[in-house]
């Protein structure tokens, strides 16, 4: 199988392109310097990955977002850069054809390819929630999984259960590590998560056939490591006690930090500040939009997206106040009208 | 349990619930006070009881006349200190952004809130001050015998809330942060709570408990 230099050489690239697509993953995944030339050299000689991409309940925004990567040609992703063996939503119209190439490469590569998940499992009901192919999700989960020489979730639905475990989550949505034992899960979220992101992941475990460092949640912390408040351009704004009213206003107008319209940027880890979206061209708070926190756990169930972070999730307002307060009245009036009445009854 | 489960913990049920408590510990202090009542008092007044309360409502918060007194009749620590740590605390507690957005999803509006600049001089002032007046409480034995543990947990509990909400203001970035923002707002949550049922709840009875001891010395018919 050919390897990632073959694929740039066959495409057309040269070696100084091929030596700037290392040097730009290299500065992703925030290598020394001193590695440089091994990453390099490791990208001429492995093979590229074979991936099994499964993919259960979502909106399949995490394939476009990965397809729509940048630090590798978009159209290359798929068809070169990695030797992508099974696509549910891709391979659609393949039908049963699909089904059988992807069991003939979790037998044909079994302990060599790398297993991506995208979207949440739902065990509830023996899966009656989603199938595909006629088969339950988390029979073809675990199909997968023992074969798989890494696991990675892409996408909050897969790493946390992300929408379709929202409150109510009828179907019973969870996040597939509940399903994995025994091999670390790499999570990936993000609502969809950035592209570059999964490709460099992918570059890492190619080029250094183990795992990135990852944080308690599984997250690499070369990209979850810190938040969004931490890198956003607005922060400035956030330290002067500068912020945007609404959407529209003067302090919109003006870039002031977006906090009080609900950006959940400060407890929010993921890279769209430093590596941003469409080739860098920006990200949501650069948009005008307040961050939503979509690569943290339950962020749909964290209140109105909205609310400024240090307000209560559902409200409190002056109702609750008051009837606080009434309920403090009654009982203090109650207690005392006791007291005094005991008062009396000691006296006579 | 991860820091942002417990973070959302924090931030949803606990701040709620604590904030409940919290107004119905002070109506429930004050109410059965008020109806428990005093023991009629038929001794005229010798002075002008509301005149006096009005007074001492306006001009004791400040005290600023008295400070060459209080400060060269070596009281310097607790009155300066006692000054720049209320200013501070206070200022902290309402005039934050976040604290101000937070009130304002309270009580249905909004209070100015202050530039960072303004609130760190400010935790660093209250801060310092609380460790001064806490040494201070320690060292002098007068102090140390009126002290109880009421007072400990409490200034505890304060310096608490002030050292994490600077940290996790001043954190220069990493994941930590969140781990920062939970021990702030939990032990926020833990003082809400406890306020009702110590003696921080002069904070919310400080002006009517002023306008009972104005009341007091105008009907005494003395100057304090």
């Amino acid at each position: 199988m050919e390897t990632v230099w073959d694929l740039f050489r066959r495409r057309g690239y040269s070696r100084r392109e091929f030596l700037s697509f290392v040097s730009v993953t290299a500065s992703l995944l925030a290598l020394p310097a001193n590695l440089l030339m091994s990453f390099g050299r490791a990208l001429e000689l492995r093979e590229k990955p074979v991936v099994i991409w499964l993919e259960f309940q979502d909106c399949a925004g995490c394939s476009e977002s990965f397809i729509r990567s940048t630090s590798v040609m978009p159209s290359d992703v798929l068809l070169d850069f990695i030797s992508l063996e099974y696509h549910e939503t891709l391979m659609v119209p393949s039908g049963i054809y699909a089904e059988q190439a992807k069991e003939d490469a979790i037998k044909k590569y079994r302990g060599r390819y790398i297993l991506i998940v995208e979207g949440a499992l739902t065990p509830a009901e023996d899966g009656v929630y989603c199938t595909v192919g006629g088969k339950a999700n988390h029979h073809l989960l675990r199909e997968a999984i023992d074969g798989a020489k890494w696991i990675v979730a892409v996408g909050s639905c897969a790493c946390w259960g992300g929408i379709p475990a929202a409150y109510p989550n009828p179907t019973g949505a969870v996040p597939i590590s509940d399903l994995v034992e025994g091999k670390t899960v790499v999570h990936l979220p993000g609502c969809p998560p950035i592209g570059d992101v999964l490709v460099a992941t992918l570059v890492h475990l190619i080029a250094f056939e183990r795992l990135p460092e990852l944080d308690s949640m599984g997250r690499p912390k070369v990209f979850y490591g810190q938040t969004i408040h931490d890198r956003c351009y607005r922060r400035s704004f956030y330290s002067a006690g500068k912020f945007a009213s609404g959407l529209d206003d003067d302090g919109a107008r003006k870039g002031y930090c977006l906090y009080k319209v609900g950006c959940k940027g400060p407890i929010t880890r993921n890279a769209c500040a430093t590596i941003r979206w469409n080739g860098g061209l920006s990200f949501p708070i650069q948009s005008g939009h307040p961050c939503f926190g979509c690569s943290e756990p339950n962020f749909w169930d964290r209140g109105f997206i909205y609310k400024p972070l240090s307000a209560m999730p559902d409200g409190f307002g002056p109702k609750g106040m008051l009837g606080a307060l009434a309920v403090g009245t009654l009982v203090g009036a109650g207690v005392a009208y006791m007291n005094k009445k005991q008062a009396k009854k000691g006296g006579k | 349990m991860t820091d942002i489960l417990l973070y959302d913990l924090i931030r949803g049920h606990l701040l709620k619930l604590s904030v409940y408590a919290f107004f119905i510990g002070i109506a429930y202090r004050f109410f059965r006070v008020l109806f428990l009542g005093l023991p009629p008092d038929y001794a005229p007044p010798k002075g002008k009881p509301i005149l006096k309360a009005i007074e001492k409502v306006l001009l004791k918060p400040s005290q600023a006349w008295r400070f060459f007194l209080e400060v060269f009749a070596h009281r310097g620590i607790q009155y300066v200190g006692g000054f720049l740590f209320h200013l501070g605390f206070l200022g902290l507690t309402f005039f934050v952004p976040q604290h101000a957005f937070l009130w304002g999803d309270i009580l249905g509006f909004e209070p100015p809130y202050l530039p960072q600049v303004v609130a760190d001089i400010l935790a660093y002032s209250a801060l310092g001050s609380l460790f001064a007046l806490t040494v201070h409480r320690i060292f002098n034995p007068v102090l140390r015998l009126l002290t109880g543990k009421d007072e400990y947990l409490a200034n505890f509990l304060i310096g608490l809330v002030l050292f994490s909400g600077l940290l996790a203001t001043r954190w220069a970035g990493g994941a930590y942060y969140l781990w920062m923002l939970n021990v702030h707002m939990l032990s926020a949550c833990v003082l809400i709570l406890y306020i009702p049922f110590s003696r921080l709840s002069h904070f919310v009875y400080y002006f009517m408990s002023v306008f009972f001891y104005g009341r007091n010395v105008g009907k005494r018919g003395v100057s304090f």
